[in-house]
């Protein structure tokens, strides 16, 4: 009747039974296709949180080891006298230092927020020379030679603003060099009520994460010299100093020599590293790294529940189909390996639809929170760790759910409920 | 083994536990088919039937004592190469079908065929043949879902001769189905016994199922209290009348 067994391919296919799997997984789309979408935001949470995390990480990893950051000991908040900087320059190991007060207006409007910093004139482009890389200078200059001419622009144009490519390059700024920006003020008001204009003159981008390139600074001298002559409301200051060092192993004496010089001083200083800085400030809101990633764990220990419960749901419904699998000559593991590769299947699904959610709206992330999440970028790095996770996740619930087929005879499975 | 003692049961003993307490549902029972024999195991309910073709077919292990098929002792087989036997030498018909609703009737015979070494051409062809013996060629691509009962059954068998077993196992084939239809598959499994030489074991409380069968062993209380030859030819020429 039937030919016997004959031509020997040798090796059992498992292209059916994965088949087999597959066909589980439609057949049952209402419960499956929840459990992807619940994989589906949860992957996409992780990677969002963890670019977050990321991102704030690589700010702090990519500070300078040789800058030191000397603020008021009393508060981040309270500003250091412009006196202060010919004293940090006379402590030795200091090659540069300069202020920087942090400016706080915005452009038009009050949702076209960008960092403004007023920096001192002679030495922020030195100081600088490791961080960003000037790509265009006055009169359209670009290359080697433009960083010269910006630095000889903003030392010669009182109104000299330097820029991060992103305001160049993004419609709703637009600035080109040249160009008059006005900037409304929020601390510094001036006396005509009107905003602060400052004229491009260099555009930068950035070489280091922790430096945003929407970002504009410009001469502190513009703005200390309109409060003395009283076209503008504060405090001369100089917020805090940058200070570059020639030896990064000094750094610790050096920044405990500034604090001393300042000891008895109008305000005393606490000198940090650059990275120690970036750490603290990240800090002043809380531990994000760890709230953030304990966020993120928490979504995914809950969704990995969930998946579980649905997996052992199916396990359920699946032991009688093990029993007939048996029957007819599969070994036990055979039902535990499809569910583990339906679990496997879903949670890679789910997976793939949430990285490729996060990675598609990575441009928006960082159009409109790019200011406040800064250096987010879905990376290799980050995409494999969230495919692993999910295939974690899928294998764990189908093993879960698919462990206990091995423990049932047959005749125990044949005569459970479909 | 001699043609006479194809399957052969031999001081069998089977308990379960229930309720903390040993229910014995085969008590040194002694049985012996031969090769091409078909055999209606009959019973109340608790009578051990469904525990013998579990046996023979190597779902499960007796307490005490052998059990034999076609020369090879299934009870003393390890539980870990007991699927891969009966993958080539039993053939199993549930009363519940047992399908698998997610593949079409062509793919549920192909199943067990994935177990033999065969090419994936020669795997269909024997589907496909196994399907025209059954008379189901035509609903091949039909899901158990859009089958009859009788349909149903039918793929069940296909599937069970796919591989060209040696036993067919049939516990209550006719069980969940109308008259007519549980005629057909009675019909089906005469030929196979018949035609193709195949020793069925069947399960049945039905009086008129058991008529197809050459023996009707009768058991109660996990002893076998009967044992006679059945004239089927009484009953062939009843339903010729």
């Amino acid at each position: 009747m039937i030919a016997a067994a004959s031509s020997l391919k040798g090796r059992r296919k498992l292209s059916f039974p994965l088949r087999l799997a597959f066909r589980h997984i439609f057949a049952n789309k209402t419960r499956n296709g929840l459990t992807i979408l619940a994989i589906t935001i949860a992957v996409f949470l992780l990677c969002f949180l963890l670019a977050v995390v990321r991102g704030i990480d690589a700010g702090v990893r990519s500070a300078s080891s040789t800058r030191l950051v000397t603020q008021s000991a009393v508060s981040l908040f309270v500003s250091l006298p412009m006196s202060y900087r010919p004293k940090i320059d006379a402590q030795d190991g200091v090659a540069i230092a300069s202020e920087f007060q942090w400016f706080g207006g915005y452009y038009q409007d009050p949702s076209n927020f960008f960092p403004q910093f007023a920096v001192n004139k002679d030495r922020f482009v030195d100081m600088y020379v490791n961080d960003f890389e000037i790509i265009e200078g006055p009169n359209g200059i670009t290359g080697p030679g433009a960083r010269e001419a910006v630095k000889k622009a903003f030392a010669t144009e009182k109104r000299a603003a330097i820029i991060g490519i992103g305001l160049r390059d993004e419609e709703k700024y637009d600035f080109k060099i040249g160009d008059t920006v006005p900037i409304i003020p929020a601390i510094y008001q001036r006396a005509d009520g009107g905003a602060w204009e400052f004229v491009v003159v260099g555009v930068f981008r950035p070489l280091k994460a922790r430096i945003p390139d929407r970002i504009m600074y410009f001469r502190s001298d513009y703005l200390n010299d309109s409060i003395e002559v009283g076209e503008a409301f504060g405090e001369v200051s100089a917020g805090v100093y940058y200070v570059n060092i020639d030896n990064s192993n000094q750094s610790e004496v050096i920044a405990t020599e500034i604090d001393q010089e300042f000891l008895n001083g109008p305000q005393r200083t606490q000198t940090v590293t650059e990275a120690a800085f970036a750490s603290f400030f990240v800090s002043a809101i809380g531990n994000l790294p760890l709230f953030l990633g304990t966020v993120g764990g928490a979504v995914l220990f809950s969704i990995f529940f969930s998946v579980v419960n649905a997996m052992l749901i199916a396990g359920r419904q699946r032991l009688n189909e093990a029993g007939i699998l048996q029957s007819l000559g599969f070994p036990p593991i055979t039902s535990t390996f499809l569910l583990i590769f339906e679990g496997l299947a879903v949670a890679l699904i789910g997976g793939a639809f949430g990285l490729a959610l996060a990675i598609g709206t990575q441009d928006l992330v960082v159009l409109n929170f790019g200011d406040s999440i800064r250096n987010y970028e879905i990376d290799p790095g980050l995409m494999g760790l969230a495919i692993g996770t999910s295939a974690v996740l899928g294998i764990t619930a189908g093993l879960c759910a698919g462990i206990p087929f091995l423990r049932y005879r047959p005749t125990e499975a044949l005569r459970s409920i479909g | 083994m001699s043609r006479d003692t194809y399957i052969q049961l031999e001081s069998v003993t089977k308990k379960y536990t229930r309720g903390g307490e040993d229910l014995v549902v085969l008590d040194q029972l002694d049985l012996t088919i031969p090769e091409g024999d078909y055999a209606a195991l009959m019973g109340p309910s608790g009578s051990g039937k469904t525990t013998i073709l579990n046996l023979v077919g190597g779902l499960d292990v007796p307490n005490s004592g052998r059990v034999t098929v076609a020369e090879t002792e299934v009870s003393g087989i390890a539980q870990r190469q007991l699927p891969a036997w009966r993958a080539r030498h039993v053939g199993f018909v549930f009363q519940s079908f047992n399908l698998l609703p997610v593949l079409t009737a062509h793919e549920n015979v192909m199943l067990p065929l994935q177990l033999t070494p065969l090419s994936a051409a020669e795997r269909k062809k024997q589907a496909d043949f196994a399907l025209e013996i059954v008379g189901l060629s035509d609903r091949a691509g039909h899901r158990p879902s859009q089958l009859s009962g009788g349909q149903e059954q039918r793929v069940a068998i296909a599937r069970a001769i796919a591989t060209d077993p040696d036993v067919i196992i049939a516990d209550e084939p006719t069980g969940d189905l109308d008259r007519n239809s549980a005629d057909e598959i009675l019909e089906l499994l005469d030929r196979l016994n018949d035609e193709l030489g195949k020793t069925i074991l069947m399960v049945t409380h039905d009086p008129a199922a058991a008529a197809n069968a050459r023996r009707i062993l009768k058991l109660d209380k996990g002893n076998l209290v009967s044992d006679e030859a059945n004239d089927r030819s009484r009953k062939q020429s009843q339903g010729e009348a």
